[in-house]
């Protein structure tokens, strides 16, 4: 993943004091995401949108670290770099290894870093989510219904979809990621 | 049985006018102008069919009133049978500038005489070069033209004058703008005098009073650029919308946007509007 420092994004990104009304709850303490500084600019978008967001990419059924593993997976696939250095940090937070951050974003053999049947079964799920066209292949298909269960094949594939539809809005506005995670990636070998 | 509209409104909430901003651009250019209007700018025209589809959306909803502002209003030719149109619904008022009242537009501005409409005219002093400092040439002159000929054909006008601080001002020239506007035939009543407000260009120039959403009245107002909670929030300064007062980017279903400016209302405490005195 290229590390190219992207400053500003395509649409300007509103500040707190420039937040409409109805948006300025999601802005919280800190510094708002780029997603929402962005988002912000059509509130009532803003307030569906982050809801689903965070409902489709929260643990739920599928704990964090399945969860990190679908969006990291994806938005490496997908080559969006905002999503993969933003998640690179959250999925280290959730406890996935370096070793295995690294086998996500594609640089490693996934069947080498992940020993657990389930993980390989998910990653392989996500794959043939994130870049097939039509249905699934029905042996991986046959090998997802083998290791999960339905509540858990539906989580898993509605936060590879609203990861796909992240990673486009992401990349194609050029939002810019903080320079802390930068900073991070950096320290950790992973820009 | 009323609607939430209806109640809304009854309570004081919000206000029963909607207000539309039927374009930004102007022919004059002034110093404290929230929109940064002038002849060159981005139009952002909301459009007449735009205006009459959410007007009669908005009297279904239970709004009282329309109000249609700028921008000029009257710089766009539909703008006096728009009017009319809004007139024979609710009672409605348009803010102008009065420049533009040539034969021909007081001609076809005669049909407001008999509906519940109003004008509501810019003058801030009552001496020309003083009030064409902020407004720009021959304004006085145009304006103290332009308010007889519209009172004579029996439509409704009223003053509004903007000052930096309306309580410094002083009495002796207040007293001679009231009597002008008297002697052009507009009563006491129909006379408004608010402060400037810090927005827009009067930002720029460092001018006027701050009014953030806890001084102004919730007042749905449609834009072509969205739906915004007060006349006085769809700014620009630098040639940039200001969004800090934007309810939602759609304006159609109106119910939509004034459903969002209700949630906003409910969670305002009472009493909010009236600190700086601009309704």
């Amino acid at each position: 993943m290229s590390a190219r420092s992207v400053t500003t994004a395509l649409v300007a990104l509103l500040e707190r004091e420039q937040a409409p009304l109805l948006a300025r709850r999601f802005y919280g303490d800190g510094p708002a995401s780029p997603i929402t500084a962005s988002l912000a600019q059509v509130p009532e978008l803003l307030e569906v949108t982050l809801p689903f967001i965070a409902g489709a990419l929260g643990p739920a059924c599928l704990d964090e670290r399945a969860k990190e593993i679908a969006i990291l997976r994806t938005s490496a696939l997908l080559g969006c770099r905002y999503c993969v250095q933003t998640h690179t940090a959250v999925a280290l937070d959730s406890g996935l290894s370096g070793q295995e951050v690294r086998a996500l974003r594609g640089d490693g053999e996934i069947e080498h870093v992940f020993a657990d049947p389930r993980e390989r079964v998910t990653i392989e799920w996500i794959d043939a989510v994130a870049l097939g066209r039509g249905p699934v292949d029905p042996a991986i298909t046959a090998r997802a219904s083998d290791l999960l269960e339905d509540h858990q094949l539906v989580e898993l594939t509605l936060a590879v979809g609203a990861t796909l539809m992240l990673n486009r809005y992401c990349s194609a506005l050029e939002l810019p990621t903080s320079a802390p995670t930068l900073e991070r990636l950096a320290a950790e070998g992973l820009d | 049985m009323m609607s939430t509209i209806e109640e809304a409104v009854a309570a004081g909430k919000i206000g029963g006018r909607v207000w539309f901003y039927s374009n930004y651009h102007c022919n004059l250019q002034c110093s404290y102008c929230l929109t940064e209007s002038a002849p060159l700018v981005k139009r952002r025209e909301l459009g007449a069919q735009a205006i009459i589809e959410r007007s009669r959306e908005a009297e279904n909803l239970g709004f009282t009133g329309f109000g249609v502002t700028g921008g000029e209003p009257f710089i766009l030719d539909y703008m006096p049978e728009l009017v009319a149109d809004l007139g024979r619904r609710l009672p409605t008022v348009v803010l102008s500038n009065a420049t533009l009242f040539n034969e021909r537009r007081l001609r076809e501005v005669e049909p407001l005489a008999d509906l519940p409409v109003h004008i509501q005219i810019s003058l801030d002093h009552p001496d020309p070069i003083e009030n064409d400092e902020m407004r720009g040439p021959e304004n006085f002159r145009k304006v103290v033209e332009a308010i007889p000929r519209l009172v004579e054909r029996g439509i409704g006008v009223r003053i509004a004058t903007t000052l930096e601080d309306p309580d410094a001002v002083d009495p002796e020239q207040q007293e001679r703008l009231c009597e002008l506007h008297r002697s052009l035939g507009v009563p006491d009543e129909d006379h408004v005098v608010r402060p400037i407000i810090n927005r827009g260009r009067a930002k720029s120039n460092e001018i006027g009073v701050l009014a953030g959403f806890e001084q102004l009245e919730p007042e749905l107002t449609l834009t072509a650029d969205g739906a915004f909670y007060s006349p006085f929030a769809p700014t620009v300064r630098g040639g940039r919308l200001d969004t800090d007062l934007l309810v939602s980017r759609a304006t159609a279903p109106v119910s939509a946007p004034a459903g969002a400016l209700l949630r906003i209302a409910d969670e305002l405490p009472a009493g909010h509007d009236a600190s700086i005195g601009i309704r």
